[in-house]
């Protein structure tokens, strides 16, 4: 069996001492987590070691010595052979290594046998900040797959051990990763000071308005209206945002942690375009001239209508058209129209102060002015999806009762109980008014056709850009940004797997490895820590739309999905 | 099993061959003896046709497509201005009451009751059909006014040829749907083509649309003629089947001679038509059955000749 051990590399240099580390059970491996200097009192050892066993719930036991002979330390090799008898352990790692050569030698004495060693170098402090991710597909190779999560786990929960170190001024003194040079930022302590009381208050503000708002929206009309507007399924979203990052709890798992960060760096940065957009479109009263060119934009839209409502009432395109039906329908939609440019002028003094107020709430962010984007467009076009509606309607009706008069026409009829088609004896009564009613409508089909398909095409390109609106909302809403940021600039900080570089192989020494960081690749980045969102989504296939369209039964092709944030 | 022997050689005539599959023999599979085909029969069941019952039943197909050209010389003369609505229309009521007197002349003793149950009825259906078109008779009068005449002629004689084919010959009073909605589906359309009053139509149209009368006058002819007849022609063939006979023979001749008073040449042909489908086809299948060459036997599906309705109960 092959012993690997894993060492760190700030450890290279170390004075001669003790190992602390971590026997892994089961794999013949051991890690190695600092070094424990002369002069030390085995006694005072013992009771440090398992202080610390206790503060990090880590297995730690002394593995063995270590031993880098510098000038007057001659005759070491044999006081730690002895020290083998003061410790208390299973197999006893005897690490040695000379000045001016790469390669360290190991006797470990374990019956006798002498096993072939591996050494393992690896970066302490960059294991230690390391998440691994486990690879969800591929055949997982039993041994190393929980080897190196273990070791991962082993020099993350190990952090009480690295508060002490060798320029303290304690009984014991350890060389580990902080012995390269203390680090930490003023920023991030700052920050990290002044984010309890911020949690605090946020959170007592979201309590009081959870607290008033349910009275207000749970109003039977207030209720649909907020569920069809985006700005208020926006802004319900936003709020169950801020109490995930305001709770004032501590993040315990990496995802949850991974989660607050995203969501308070995309809520930043929303907040931030929002901000930008705010000032931009304030400037040069920009918002006037905008609500100027609304009613104009509302009129041009009508006019437009008529028409093409006048083209239909005509020969569109050389069909023949029922001239009676024709004019019936077009009569009809044109006074539509009519009575919504009246209602329109009734409103126009108004939208400015209104575009003017509303646009102020773009300040809480970019997402809110979009939302708001999606449902001015909706109102404006209120009246293309009335036609819409009324259009599919009549369609839908013509196109079933064609379908069941023509099985009558045939002599068959629907069985509902089995689900198929049925031969029928008809009465007399029933065939003729069958029949006269089966003519009537294929004869009007053309007309009722050419009006569903015109106001659909309509309101397929008024829902297309609403779609495209509700996609960029949510992106910005769902991408996680701090975890972009630390896949690109700390990479080690989300690990797929490791990889390993030959440092130094000699006959006679054991195998040396680098083991590097293999970082998380983008796209898993973006699949694992995305924010589960209401993302909107085609409900249906391309096949079933086409079919209800076809069929005349009404469509709403984005759905929003509500799901469960774990 | 019969491998060494070659195909179609037969062994000596130690052990019989017996037609199984289940047991070895020293035969090859495909092995017949001389009782091959003995259980062949020919022809088995075939009928003799007698010439005249033949042409009595051809004489019913007669009678229907001379139905159809009476339907369509009443839409001529419509269409001519040679008849007016109104006339057409009373003449058509008087038919209605002078053949449901005979339907229930002819009707079958011993059901009293059910008289006037049925008379009821049947007065219920009368208005619902006279309401019914009357009602549509504005819809439909223009439907088919943006569509060229061509198209509608050639709607119309599809459907009636559909009609023709689809009718029910063998059992006329219920009847048959696709037969019936064809001919209505035609007489709606030939009905739109009529041309209307001066009151009516439009100053600068170019094809005048016809007035609701027309088109209420004609689909109530349609009604009678492809709806109404039938059932009196079954209650005829049921209780005087000499009566029908010569029903059918009149009906012939007045399709003749009314399409003769508009179209000569027309007439020529509908004589030419209906004698080769009531004397002449008759004739064929009768000379053609000689030449029929059916085979039967044991291969044949199973069919199942006993009365089960003894389960039934």
């Amino acid at each position: 069996m092959v012993l690997k051990i894993f060492f760190p590399q700030c450890c290279n240099k170390a004075d001669s001492g003790l190992l602390v580390g971590r026997w892994i059970p089961g794999q013949n491996s051991a890690v190695v987590l600092a070094v424990i200097h002369y002069p030390f009192i085995p006694g005072q050892v013992k009771q440090y070691i398992h202080q610390m066993r206790g503060q990090s719930g880590v297995d730690l036991t002394v593995l063995g010595s270590w031993s880098m002979p510098k000038e007057g330390q001659e005759g070491m090799e044999s006081f730690l052979r002895d020290l083998s008898t003061i410790f208390p352990q299973g197999q006893w790692l005897q690490l040695s290594r000379e000045m001016g050569k790469i390669g360290f030698r190991c006797e470990g004495e374990k019956g006798g046998e002498k096993d072939k060693v591996i050494f393992i170098h690896y970066e302490q402090r960059k294991v230690m900040l390391s998440q691994l991710h486990p690879i969800e597909n591929g055949v997982p190779d039993p041994q190393t797959e929980s080897q190196l999560p273990q070791v991962f786990g082993t020099v993350c929960q190990s952090e009480p051990l690295f508060f002490l170190d060798k320029y303290d001024d304690s009984p014991v003194k350890l060389t580990h990763w902080q012995s390269e040079g203390r680090e930490g930022s003023i920023i991030v302590e700052l920050m990290k000071q002044a984010s309890t009381p911020v949690c605090l208050l946020t959170t007592w503000i979201l309590t009081l308005s959870s607290v008033c708002l349910p009275r207000i929206l749970n109003v039977r009309p207030m209720r649909f209206i907020s569920s069809k507007l985006s700005t208020c399924v926006q802004l319900s979203y936003r709020t169950e945002h801020l109490q995930t990052v305001s709770s004032p709890t501590r993040a315990t798992t990496h995802n949850h942690f991974m989660r607050k960060a995203n969501i308070f760096v995309s809520f930043f940065v929303d907040v931030s375009l929002g901000l930008l957009l705010v000032s931009w479109m304030y400037r040069e009263n920009r918002i006037g001239k905008l609500a100027n060119t609304l009613v104009p934009a509302a009129d041009h839209i009508a006019k437009e209508l008529e028409e093409l409502l006048q083209w239909l009432m005509g020969a569109p395109a050389g069909l023949k058209m029922n001239r009676a039906l024709d004019q019936v329908l077009g009569r009809f939609f044109l006074y539509h129209i009519h009575l919504w440019i009246s209602y329109i002028h009734l409103m126009s003094p108004f939208v400015e102060m209104i575009l003017w107020y509303v646009g102020l709430s773009a300040c809480l962010g970019l997402t809110f002015a979009l939302s708001l984007l999606s449902d001015i467009t909706a109102l404006l076009t209120f009246h293309i999806y009335c036609f819409y509606v009324y259009g599919a309607r009549l369609y839908c009706m013509t196109v079933y009762g064609l379908s069941s008069l023509w099985r009558l026409f045939r002599g068959k009829k629907w069985n509902v109980l089995r689900q198929r088609v049925d031969s029928c004896s008809y009465d007399l009564d029933q065939l003729f008014i069958g029949t006269l009613l089966f003519t009537i409508l294929l004869f009007l089909l053309p007309t009722t056709a050419l009006y569903y398909l015109v106001f659909t095409l309509l309101r397929l390109v008024v829902v297309m850009f609403q779609g495209v609106v509700h996609l960029s909302v949510d992106f910005i809403n769902s991408f996680p940004l701090f975890s972009m940021g630390l896949r690109l600039f700390r990479s080690y900080r989300l690990a797929e797997g490791v990889k390993f570089r030959v440092l130094c192989e000699e006959p006679g020494t054991p195998l040396h490895l680098m083991m590097d960081i293999n970082p998380l690749k983008v796209s898993r980045v973006v699949q694992t820590y995305r924010t589960p969102t209401y993302s909107c989504y085609p409900k249906d296939s391309w096949l079933a739309l086409c079919k209800k369209l076809f069929l005349g039964e009404l469509i709403y092709p984005w759905r929003y999905k509500t799901t469960k944030i774990d | 099993m019969g491998a060494d022997s070659g195909s179609g050689a037969a062994p000596g005539p130690a052990v019989p061959w017996r037609k199984v599959l289940w047991e070895r023999q020293p035969f090859p599979d495909n092995y017949v003896d001389r009782r091959f085909l003995e259980e062949l029969r020919r022809n088995e069941g075939l009928r003799q046709y007698r010439y005249w019952a033949v042409v009595q039943e051809a004489g019913l197909v007669a009678q229907q497509i001379s139905c159809v050209a009476l339907f369509l010389t009443l839409w001529l003369y419509m269409e001519q201005g040679l008849l007016s609505p109104s006339t057409l229309l009373w003449t058509g009521l008087l038919c209605a009451l002078l053949g449901y007197g005979l339907y229930q002349a002819l009707a079958p003793r011993g059901d009293s009751d059910n008289h006037h149950r049925t008379r009821w009825s049947d007065l219920q259906s009368a208005s619902i059909f006279l309401s019914f078109t009357f009602g549509f008779s504005p819809i439909l009068r223009t439907l088919t006014e943006s569509i060229c005449t061509d198209t509608v002629y050639a709607m119309t004689a599809l459907m009636l040829l559909a009609h023709l084919v689809a009718f029910p010959y063998a059992q006329l009073s219920p009847p048959g749907s696709l037969s019936l909605n064809a001919a209505l589906f035609a007489s709606v359309c030939l009905a739109s083509r009529l041309p209307g009053d001066l009151h009516t139509s439009g100053g600068l149209d170019s094809s005048s649309s016809p007035s609701s009368l027309h088109t209420f006058t004609m689909l109530c002819w349609a009604l009678l003629v492809f709806a109404l007849w039938p059932c009196l022609l079954q209650r005829l063939r049921d209780r005087a089947p000499w009566v029908f006979g010569c029903v059918c023979a009149l009906v012939g001749v007045c399709g003749v001679g009314g399409l003769g008073s508009l179209w000569p040449g027309g007439a020529v042909l509908l004589a030419a038509l209906l004698g080769t489908v009531t004397l002449l086809c008759p004739l064929l299948l009768i000379r053609l059955q000689s030449d029929k060459d059916n085979i039967q036997g044991p291969w044949d599906e199973a069919e199942i000749r006993e009365d089960l309705t003894r389960f039934l109960h």
